[in-house]
């Protein structure tokens, strides 16, 4: 039961991780961003190639993939995304499926199509409440709830946070200010791929590194981001860890309905609040 | 300039373009390859119905293939194995699906539409591949089997071949019908700007969800001729990484235009048939075109040959 809730929280941490960052592309530039789950997949395998480098030191691994992301999301921003502004929002979805189109074989072309296991980096065991639980586990929800706290203080204190929140409820108006809104997207665009690398990078250890592991991945946080409203912080933190429960719970009864369950959740919560776009 | 004529005689004249276009195919691609070939063109027609005329992409269609796909072969094994009843089993399951899932589904634009699509795809992928696999063979898939029917013996290739023409004939006939007739500029005005077709005082829910029928349908319609055609179905029928297929399909031809989305189909199954066994990396390839695609060529080839034809007729 415990094991349960906790694993829930893992995941639910796992997906908030990964969610804000498409969260904010979707309520900022109404652009849905399908590169979002390439980036969490390259994450994971430049993580694979770093760690013998950072001579197996997690943190340092998991730090220098998260900020090679940074140039590669640059690039797609700058050529592809900043063009799909006011776009269609058809052609958004095309444009970065393609991408991920390209980058999916660029990571067959250099890692291989098959799958890389990683070890649990802590490997330590915490008996907690009679059970026993992987402390990384624990490290991981203390993570996304660091996270939430620090983009929490982000959007109020700092200049740049208050621009993209002013932006998520109109943009005109802040341009009309004569912001350049544009650019901060760009960094808002660069700080949520960091995050999905790092959410590729946290959850490397728990499963294999596979080229398609951004799909499903991405699928479950256009969930997430769904029912927690589009650009609404502090509603993907909450549906976020509502569907990661959700998860862990259909999996104790019935495993392999786990994610497909996350959608039926999706359908439900769309049935009753219509969302436009 | 008769690929601009209007009039009683258009649809004659273009179904006779078609026809002649696949037999002029036959010899140079084998009967087996464009019969498939025109099944995915009765595959992108409905598509193109949806995003094309109504302005609404799904990134689930191939639940509709796969609806239609499983329902034949279910429909074969359990009830009877005449064919034509089959098809008919097929097309009415698309329908189904339509009826019940579309409340939901047209009540969202843009990018909700195709995600919730594709959301129930996944949810469909699901019950075939795993809850359901007592039933559909899961990852393995089953074999359908259908009786022969006087002539129309549809394990020999040329009846394959002249069933599948008629019925993508058939499709395309139906199709120009309802896209040139007053609801067909209704839901074309839906693209554009529903708000103001709600003013009018047409309650554009129905339409949009009749639409949508007529489009899972057809998929389901494409689904049940594979079926016929390869006598096997797997879970890769109804696979929502598959979707991006006809997406690009539609795309590359021009969308908003049955003559691009047929001439889509044709040029999607050509470069993932041939190119394929050239060029180890074709996802890639595929990626660039895409991009290309989007933001050179967005009116796709057909808009592209009629753009230069029009100016050409004006000077």
């Amino acid at each position: 039961m415990i094991n349960t809730i906790a694993y829930g929280l893992t995941i639910g941490g796992i997906l908030y991780i990964i969610s804000i960052g498409l969260s904010l592309t979707f309520g900022t530039m109404r652009i849905v961003n399908f590169a979002h789950g390439l980036i969490y997949a390259i994450g994971a395998y430049f993580l694979v190639t770093l760690l013998p480098l950072a001579r197996d030191n997690f943190i340092l691994g998991a730090l220098l993939a998260v900020l090679a992301v940074v140039p590669i999301s640059y690039i797609i921003e700058r050529f592809v995304v900043r063009k799909l502004y006011g776009v269609s929002i058809d052609y958004a979805i095309i444009a970065t499926y393609a991408v991920v189109l390209i980058g999916v074989d660029v990571i067959k072309w250099i890692w291989g199509a098959s799958p890389i296991p990683l070890s649990d980096p802590v490997g330590v065991d915490v008996a907690f409440l009679g059970i026993t639980l992987p402390i990384y586990r624990l490290i991981i929800i203390a993570l996304a709830v660091v996270i939430f706290i620090a983009l929490a203080i982000f959007f109020k204190k700092t200049m740049v946070g208050k621009i993209v929140v002013a932006s998520l409820e109109d943009k005109d108006a802040v341009r009309s200010l004569g912001i350049n809104v544009d650019k901060y997207f760009a960094y808002i665009f660069i700080i949520g791929s960091c995050l999905a690398a790092l959410g590729g990078v946290l959850y490397a250890p728990i499963t294999s590194v596979h080229p398609y592991m951004g799909s499903m991945v991405l699928l479950i946080s256009f969930a997430v981001v769904l029912v927690g409203g589009l650009g609404n912080i502090k509603g993907t933190f909450v549906a976020a860890f509502a569907l990661g429960m959700v998860m862990s719970v259909t999996g104790r009864v019935w495993g392999p309905a786990a994610e497909t369950m996350v959608f039926v959740v999706m359908g439900i919560v769309l049935i009753f609040k219509p969302i436009e776009v | 300039m008769s690929l601009f004529k209007t009039g009683p005689g258009r649809s004659i004249f273009d179904i006779a373009v078609i026809a002649a276009g696949f037999l002029v195919l036959l010899p140079i691609l084998g009967i087996n390859r464009t019969t498939d070939f025109m099944i995915f063109c009765v595959f992108v027609l409905g598509f193109n119905l949806l995003y094309g005329f109504m302005g609404r992409l799904s990134f689930g269609h191939m639940l509709y293939l796969g609806t239609g796909a499983y329902a034949i072969t279910l429909f074969s094994e359990h009830v009877s194995q005449n064919p034509l009843l089959a098809v008919l089993a097929g097309i009415l399951a698309g329908a189904l699906i339509g009826v019940i899932i579309g409340p939901i589904i047209v009540r969202t634009t843009g990018a909700c539409f195709a995600l919730i699509n594709l959301a129930f795809d996944q949810v469909g992928y699901f019950l075939v591949l795993v809850a359901f696999s007592k039933y559909t063979g899961g990852e393995d898939g089953m074999s359908a089997y259908f009786s022969k029917m006087g002539f129309l013996d549809f394990g020999q290739k040329p009846v394959m071949f002249g069933f599948a023409l008629i019925c993508l004939l058939l499709t395309y006939y139906l199709l120009k019908k309802f896209t040139s007739s007053p609801y067909g500029v209704l839901i074309k005005s839906i693209k554009e700007n529903e708000t103001r077709v709600k003013f009018l005082g047409y309650n554009t829910f129905t339409y949009k969800w009749i639409t949508f029928i007529i489009s899972t349908s057809i998929a389901a319609f494409a689904g049940a001729l594979s079926i016929l055609n390869y006598g096997y179905v797997t879970p890769s029928f109804i696979d929502p990484s598959r979707a991006v297929e006809v997406i690009f399909a539609a795309l590359i031809g021009g969308s908003g235009s049955l003559y691009g989305a047929i001439i889509g189909g044709v040029l999607y199954m050509s470069i993932s048939n041939y190119l394929a066994s050239y060029i180890s990396r074709w996802e890639m390839f595929l990626g660039i075109a895409l991009l290309i695609c989007v933001f050179r060529f967005r009116s796709g080839i057909w808009g592209f040959v009629t753009d230069k034809l029009k100016l050409r007729a004006a000077a």
